[in-house]
């Protein structure tokens, strides 16, 4: 990797330009991150950007016109070409996104994913307002990944303030984010198998869907976990006797996934239609920044409860699956391994939950600006908060969500498909435009 | 080798008993009543500004601004409303007091066609009503469809706050829709805009842009809600409202 180049614009933001996507640069060009998944470890690259304490920055320039391309347009030309959107209004992508699609015919030459339709303005209206506040924003940002948004805004504005998080609160978090893992992956196999008209499988797995979100109500009172992770907000019932039902259920739930699993995999319609679709090159996996399934689904083992762990992952037993091929196939693999992975996670959060909590009491906010970083891996991959807080108010906020970062794989893997291998493609990415368009 | 006949068959029938019997406690988390104050209860001074989207007013709390944060159960506030909250009328969410008589699309029956649009949603809502096709509800059953063309849909279930972005769309797929036809606005952000209301470049609901005949308030509404808010728009909601 050659040394990135940052370039100053002309209203003072920081352009940064490498031979590699970061996984984060901040654009008050003060720093970048990128993953070394030869070392398995993140490097911090300072840039020249100062950051100075008495000058509100917001990261974020403002609302995007509708019709921003989330990924490189390429113009293609030919006899016979023409390009037509689909979206933002459609059943078949239930978010309001566009997709600009040249074509002759039945073949894609190009497809380029266009947000800026959906921006509900979360980070410039959450500066200047309390953590907590800011939070129930922040967990709205992508609902499906509600828990890991939280987790990842918490972890940066607890290091900005400085403060110390109680270790219960850590578990509460981390058993969040793993139910959120499964239901989300189980929903990716749900309409995959929708797509391909496999009625009875699709039926059952729609059906574990949604008994993992009733998991989720009867552990945090709400089923996507809104206010659970918040201090003051809906009281976990984990103590001992909702562990054990929590235990008890998610046995139950493990098997009834392991059924599901091997029937897809044996069914050969199913196999041989996600084989080969929608294929990502381990090359440009690296170069674009791919993250989560979609990059250990090319080869690189990286996974952020591995690479940059916080309690309580540094202290559980985590497999890390990864699978060589790239295509749809190998990503429904990698979720079905992180699934299994998952529960066996819950099975030793159950197990070890600590028992008893010393509560720490928050000291006084620091006065002075501090910046934290967070970041957890979402059921789509990597997540990074970059989060700095003075007076206990936000002062400024930095995201890169792992939509972001997927959105160009996805359109190069459907150069030269065709229109039906869409939905296999799309859903095998998980991505979610609310996760972008913030 | 098991068939996915032998699997379906020792899974067994899964799908609600509602709206026959009432909702279930498993189908309904914690927060998925409307927050109200128990009878005789007195809301601490303060409690209207301790809720982040000022839906706290004295004793009453307007459902359609409700985000269902649970902040107000340190001020008394309980999740002990209806589980049936949809209301044809706007100020009938601020006490849930009147229950709604009116059946916009009374004529369809057991033919009702459903589009879904998004205008600006954190994409909960959009999975909450797609699960109301999973064996646990199955729709159809109902006599209720989803269908993939504004042409063919005899309802608009808007969820998100709509945005500056959004408004043309809307507007475009509305009238694309024959008539008879209803709007519903699913969700706090429909409703009212939730957590999002009063920000620029947004709507504060859905009301700001079409006429809109059913609200279903909650952050996100449960499955089983939009469910009993479609059945109210044909007039075929029966199930007994009570405590699960």
């Amino acid at each position: 990797m050659t040394p990135p180049r940052w370039t100053e614009t002309s209203s003072g933001a920081f352009v940064l330009s490498s031979d590699r996507a970061p996984a984060y640069a901040a654009s008050d060009g003060s720093f970048a991150l990128y993953n070394d998944y030869r070392e398995g470890r993140a490097i911090l690259v300072r840039g020249p950007g100062p950051f100075a304490p008495d000058e509100v920055l917001v990261v974020w320039q403002g609302p995007a016109a509708a019709g921003r391309p989330l990924a490189p347009r390429s113009a293609v030309e030919g006899y016979g070409v023409f390009t037509f959107p689909y979206g933002p209004v459609s059943m078949g992508v239930p978010e309001a996104g566009r997709f600009d699609v040249a074509t002759y015919g039945e073949r894609v030459l190009a497809l380029t994913p266009l947000g800026g339709y959906k921006s509900r303005r979360v980070l410039p209206t959450v500066v200047g307002s309390t953590v907590t506040d800011a939070a129930l924003r922040i967990e709205r940002t992508a609902g499906n990944f509600s828990a890991s948004h939280v987790a990842a805004f918490l972890g940066a504005a607890e290091i900005a303030e400085q403060r110390a998080v109680p270790a219960a609160e850590l578990w509460v978090r981390a058993t969040a984010q793993e139910l959120q893992r499964i239901y989300n992956h189980v929903h990716v196999l749900a309409r995959i198998a929708e797509a391909a008209s496999q009625n009875v499988g699709s039926a059952q797995t729609h059906a574990l869907g949604e008994e993992m979100l009733r998991l989720q109500g009867h552990v945090f009172g709400h089923r996507w976990g809104f206010g659970a992770l918040l201090p003051g907000g809906v009281p976990a019932r984990l103590d001992p006797e909702g562990r054990r039902e929590l235990a008890r259920a998610l046995t139950q739930r493990s098997e009834e996934f392991a059924e599901l699993t091997d029937l897809f995999l044996g069914s050969r319609t199913f196999v041989d239609r996600i084989q080969g679709t929608c294929p990502v090159p381990r090359e440009s996996a690296v170069r674009w920044g791919a993250v989560g399934p979609v990059l250990r689904a090319c080869g690189v083992a990286w996974d952020d409860r591995l690479r940059v762990p916080t309690a309580p992952y540094n202290d559980l037993f985590l497999a890390l699956p990864h699978e060589k091929d790239g295509d749809a196939l190998a990503r429904l693999l990698v979720r079905m391994e992180e699934v299994r992975a998952s529960f066996l996670l819950l099975e030793q959060i159950v197990d070890r939950w600590p028992s008893s909590v010393a509560v720490v009491e928050p000291p006084e906010p620091p006065v002075a600006p501090h910046r934290g970083l967070g970041r957890t891996e979402a059921p789509s991959g990597d997540l990074v908060y970059d989060v700095s807080v003075e007076n206990g108010r936000l002062r400024s906020i930095g995201v890169r969500s792992p939509s972001d970062a997927n959105w160009p794989l996805f359109a190069a893997g459907m150069n030269h498909a065709v229109f039906t291998d869409f939905h296999f493609a799309f859903e095998s990415f998980g991505l979610v435009f609310a996760d972008t368009d913030r | 080798m098991p068939s996915w006949i032998e699997q379906a068959a020792h899974r067994g029938i899964l799908t609600s008993a509602y709206p026959r019997r009432p909702a279930t406690a498993a189908e309904l988390p914690l927060t998925g009543r409307p927050p109200l104050l128990p009878p005789g209860a007195v809301a601490p001074a303060g409690a209207a500004d301790r809720c982040p989207v000022g839906a706290i007013d004295g004793r009453t709390v307007d459902q359609g601004r409700c985000i269902r944060c649970a902040r107000c159960l340190g001020d008394g506030f309980r999740f002990a409303g209806p589980v049936e909250s949809a209301r044809t009328r706007r100020d009938s969410l601020v006490d849930l007091s009147d229950p709604p008589t009116v059946a916009p699309l009374a004529a369809l029956g057991r033919s009702v066609h459903i589009f879904l649009i998004d205008v600006g949603s954190c994409h909960a809502c959009n999975l909450e009503v797609l699960a109301l096709a999973a064996p646990q509800y199955d729709l159809q059953r109902l006599g209720l469809f989803f269908t993939n063309s504004p042409r063919h849909a005899d309802v608009l279930l808007v969820v998100g706050i709509p945005t500056d972005e959004m408004v043309e769309p809307l507007r475009r797929a509305y009238d694309a829709l024959p008539a008879p036809k209803a709007v519903v606005a699913t969700g706090a952000c429909a409703v009212s805009g939730g957590v999002f209301r009063g920000t620029a470049g947004l709507r504060n609901g859905v009301e700001e842009v079409l006429p809109v005949d059913l609200f279903v308030p909650g952050c996100p509404p449960a499955p089983l809600q939009i469910l009993d808010g479609l059945l109210r728009l044909v007039g075929r909601n029966t199930a007994p409202e009570g405590t699960p």
